[in-house]
């Protein structure tokens, strides 16, 4: 049995480095830590089956690989999504999507779409994990309580005493959404509650509509609002937490919006930053790659040619009922996909998930920072980390199966230059 | 592969030839002396008459991390108004993809461009996105004096040598090339609510003056013997009047190197009646007297672009001119911050019409090109495909003042701009942007032809419309492979990254671990970049430092 202490996990986005890993003959398994899905997905057995499958059967991984190619080559409305897998991975998706013409999105784009709506047409005042932990004395929470998609935030980002705050005095308040219990256990009395949820007229939208118009002084003088507006301009560095992918209702980027101007309005005078979560499975790091490599964010495609943006037609759900073949890559986590294509299904995800029905094509793959290194972005958009590999099971990374798709494509040579750029 | 290129005139000005007529030879990836009679070039091509330089260097662009890709989100128009077919090519112009990045850099016969602001938080983030750009060398420079480590070291009295153990660790984890300073202090202080803060100010929290920022950063940066000086983007850029904080930053670095940046952006003067025009004399004046000092320009040229900055104090001024009225701003992980607005310059704002003349008249009266650098600030002042447009404001004085007659018609009495006669010869374009930027970036077989350089070439026609020789070169080598030919892309090639690795005294690790584990959550070894992460395992090019002993 060997000891990792220190692991990186690449799973939620909140890019906790102190995992400890123990490494055995049937596999590896995580220490507890608090986080049901560090505890969950780092549990990996070995040995794994490595082959490929087609229609179930099996067949080896260079059979795949060529049918893989086939079935791209030949498709005429290809979608690649998922998009699960570290960077490198990531960046051979968009190759590949540029050769065959394919749209490319991330199963759980959704919430970044929400965030990102606002950010391109207003812009925003945001900030990051550390400084969240070391000055913010105030963190209003805005709807559902984060650490449902982000299990250690409260432990790791806002139970430590702050640096810069006098006294280290913090107060978190909640503002539409209950705690969690494990948030209750973590923050204990810190935590206050503003608008909960379930009382008529309180949905998120309006409450945040109430305190902007508290912040603007046309409130009235006993409505709740006016005081936590108070606090919030009273506030040396607040800042404004929401994870948009818990937003239930329509238009959930129409209360991001409203936070964001929010944010901007007590930043006039006092400081204030908005803290938008969302990233699990390397999604911002998927973003990223996208935005320098095309120029666009996720829900690109490479129609004719020249990469063209369309957050709705190209989100993967929709584009699923036109696609011929989609290409399907989830490297984090064994965890189904719910969807139904009308098209032929490659999926390339670690050999531990039970597929029914079985896709066209399964070609097993490894997991970023279990079985080979990868680099995953926190959930901040910042901070990129260098998970290291664990284990060696035989499996290959994503970025390693499209580069063999890629030349079995019959790619033109890397050193030339294709014109027209 | 060996190569001939027959005839040319060189321009070399690292080896003394300032048009001598000469053949080149390349064999693979270097310049080689002349084999001798008996060798076979596998490729002879005859450049008889045009003009022969080293592929250009830029020293100072906003290529790549965090601020660039937030830039390219924030973008949006630009992108769906400009998008290229080809392979990888993607869109954008004042905020190119990656490989767009690459292509045009290449098409105008630059071999090379340097990331001016990398934040330590963000360095994995700017490699990544340095390795996705094709045909030049990339590095970056790391952006010190607003992280809290740091400014704790300098408020408790830690000592340079921690201090220079500190810089040279960080250079180290980062994989960085030089060292930059940001507003120093400036970006930290508005973290803590203060909207300005002047040179000999004490900041909050620390109590620790931007000027003791500045010169504990450039005596650490001088006693590790980094090739670059200190990169510095002073105070209050942007602010009328900042030419007075730009000639005290110089008598604050009290004969130390330094490399003052975008300096166009800190030459402005309070006279007359909108209290806005040039101090770019005085501040030529001091330059030219200060031999160990070395600017860029950070010019500005008309039309729509998006400006960039770790300076969150500066962006959060600008803000209010955004244009489109969008603009986003972001504190970073008690490392520094970021601000991006989008701004177009207009030739008939009084404003941005000054600034362009400040600029130019930098240039002109700048009386040594080894020591001033052909930049945009890109994007910032305008993108770096405008580099052929400035470089014929230089060199052609007709063309200047036809264009300075177009401006805001009060902007030129508020300049010396109209009065100045230079004009730049090819020896010192070649100065500006080849042997100079290797030099003063250490950079020892980048920028000349000399053997054993590296063969990063471009050919030109010896054209009388300047902005269309520079446009579009005849030949562009990178590595010794043409990937080039009349303006047209042929052929791919990869650059490498440049990176400097002081040595320093591993003790201050022990108390940089401890503020990686409380303050910024995180174990110090997942901090670290290592040489495999280097473009896709390559690895960095070292460049040797000598390390000066602390008086």
């Amino acid at each position: 049995m060997t000891f990792h202490p220190d692991t990186l996990c690449p799973f939620c986005g909140l890019g906790c480095g102190d995992i400890g890993i123990d490494r055995g003959e049937a596999g590896i398994s995580a220490r507890p830590t608090g986080c049901p899905q560090a505890d969950r997905l780092f549990h990996r057995s070995a040995p794994v089956p490595t082959d490929g499958r087609m229609g179930g059967t099996p067949l080896s991984i260079d059979d795949a690989i060529a049918k893989a190619a086939q079935l791209l080559g030949a498709s005429r409305a290809p979608l690649i999504a998922g998009l699960a897998a570290d960077v490198n991975g990531v960046l051979a998706a968009l190759t590949l999507a540029e050769r065959i013409g394919a749209t490319v999105d991330h199963e759980r784009s959704d919430a970044l779409f929400r965030n990102l709506a606002v950010l391109r047409r207003f812009g925003w005042s945001v900030t990051t994990l550390a400084e969240l932990r070391n000055r913010c004395d105030l963190v209003l929470v805005a709807g559902p309580d984060p650490a449902a998609a982000f299990p250690r935030l409260w432990e790791r980002w806002v139970a430590p005493e702050p640096a810069f705050v006098p006294g280290g005095a913090r107060s978190i308040i909640f503002l539409g959404g209950d705690p969690l219990p494990e948030t209750v256990q973590c923050l204990g009395g810190r935590i206050e509650t503003s608008g909960l949820s379930g009382e008529a007229g309180q949905d998120l939208t309006t409450l945040v509509g109430r305190l902007r118009t508290a912040l603007a002084g046309r409130a009235a003088q006993n409505e709740p609002m006016t005081a936590l507006a108070a606090r919030l301009r009273a506030a040396r560095y607040a800042v404004v937490a929401w994870a948009a992918g818990l937003f239930d209702g329509p238009q959930p980027d129409m209360i991001v919006e409203g936070l964001v101007r929010l944010v901007r309005s007590v930043d006039g005078t006092t400081r204030c930053a908005g803290l938008p979560l969302a990233g699990a499975d390397n999604l911002i790091g998927a973003n990223q790659a996208c935005g320098w490599r095309t120029g666009f964010p996720l829900r690109t495609g490479f129609e004719g040619g020249a990469p063209l943006h369309d957050p709705e037609r190209f989100a993967w759900q929709t584009r699923l009922r036109d696609a011929d073949v989609t290409l399907w890559i989830s490297a984090f986590r064994p965890a189904l996909p719910s969807f139904t294509t009308g098209g032929s299904v490659i999926m390339l995800a670690p050999p531990e998930m039970t597929v029914m029905p079985e896709p066209a094509l399964f070609i097993p793959v490894g997991t970023p920072g279990i079985d080979h290194a990868g680099d995953v972005f926190r959930t901040d958009g910042v901070v990129a980390l260098h998970a290291d590999a664990l284990i060696d099971r035989g499996l290959a990374s994503v970025a390693d199966v499209i580069g063999r798709i890629l030349a079995a494509l019959d790619r033109p040579t890397a050193d030339k230059e294709a014109a027209g750029c | 592969m060996l190569t001939k290129l027959t005839g040319g005139r060189l321009f070399d000005p690292a080896n003394g030839r300032h048009g001598e007529v000469a053949d080149l030879w390349l064999h693979d990836d270097r310049i080689v002396a002349d084999p001798g009679p008996g060798a076979t070039p596998e490729a002879v091509h005859d450049v008889t008459g045009r003009v022969v330089m080293a592929g250009a260097i830029d020293i100072h662009s906003h290529i790549a991390g965090g601020k660039v890709n937030l830039a390219r989100l924030l973008m949006g128009e630009e992108h769906e108004l400009h998008r290229f077919a080809g392979h990888a090519c993607g869109s954008g112009i004042a905020t190119p993809s990656t490989h767009t990045t690459g292509a045009r850099y290449i098409e105008m016969g630059f071999t090379a461009a340097f990331e001016p602001a990398m934040l330590g938080s963000d360095a994995r983030h700017a490699h990544l996105e340095m390795s996705d750009i094709p045909y030049i060398d990339t590095g970056g420079y790391l952006v010190l004096g607003n992280d809290d480590f740091l400014l704790d070291l300098i408020a408790t009295n830690a000592g340079q040598a921690a201090v220079n153990d500190y810089v040279a660790w960080m250079l180290t984890a980062t994989q960085s090339l030089a060292v930059k300073v940001v507003n120093p202090g400036g970006i930290n202080a508005f973290k803590f609510n203060a909207r300005t803060l002047d040179l000999d100010e004490a900041g909050p929290h620390y109590g620790v003056t931007p000027r003791t920022v500045l010169t504990t950063l450039a005596r650490a940066v001088n006693e590790l013997g980094l090739p670059h000086p200190l990169h510095v983007h002073g105070c209050n850029l942007g602010v009328p009047g900042n030419i007075a904080t730009t000639l005290d930053t110089i008598q604050a670095a009290s004969g130390l190197p330094m490399h003052m940046t975008h300096i166009q952006f800190h030459s402005y003067d309070t006279a007359g009646d909108r209290k806005f025009s040039s101090g770019a004399a005085a501040l030529a004046e001091a330059i030219n007297r200060t031999p160990t000092l070395s600017v860029d320009i950070g010019q500005v040229m008309f039309g729509q672009t998006v400006t960039a900055s770790a300076d969150t104090m500066a962006q959060r001024h600008t803000a209010p001119l955004a244009h489109p009225r969008k603009w986003l701003a972001m504190d970073i992980e008690c490392d520094a911050g970021c601000g991006v607005v989008p701004f177009r310059y207009r030739d008939n704002s009084y404003v941005n019409a000054l600034q362009w003349a400040i600029g130019l008249e930098l240039f002109l009266l700048l009386d040594d090109p080894w020591r001033v650098f052909l930049t945009t600030d890109h994007p910032n002042g305008a993108p770096f495909t405008f580099y052929p447009e400035l470089i014929r404001l230089l060199m052609d004085r007709d063309y200047r003042l036809a264009k300075l007659a177009e401006i805001h018609p009060d902007a030129p009495a508020h300049t010396t701009l109209g009065s100045l006669t230079r004009e730049y010869s090819l020896t010192e374009i070649a100065i500006m942007t080849r042997a100079a930027p290797a030099r003063i970036l250490g950079l020892a077989d980048r920028g000349h032809l000399a053997p054993g350089a590296s063969a990063d070439v471009t050919v030109y026609s010896d054209l009388p419309d300047r902005r269309a020789m520079f446009e579009r070169p005849d030949f562009v080598f990178k590595g010794g492979r043409l990937v080039v030919r009349d303006g047209k892309l042929v052929a791919m090639a990869q650059g490498c990254t440049h990176v400097v690795r002081p040595g320093f005294d591993d003790l201050i690790e022990r108390r940089i671990a401890r503020h990686f584990d409380e303050r910024l959550g995180l174990p110090i070894k997942h901090f670290r970049i290592r040489d495999t992460e280097i473009r896709h395992g390559a690895g960095p090019q070292l460049h040797p430092c000598q390390r000066r002993e602390l008086p």
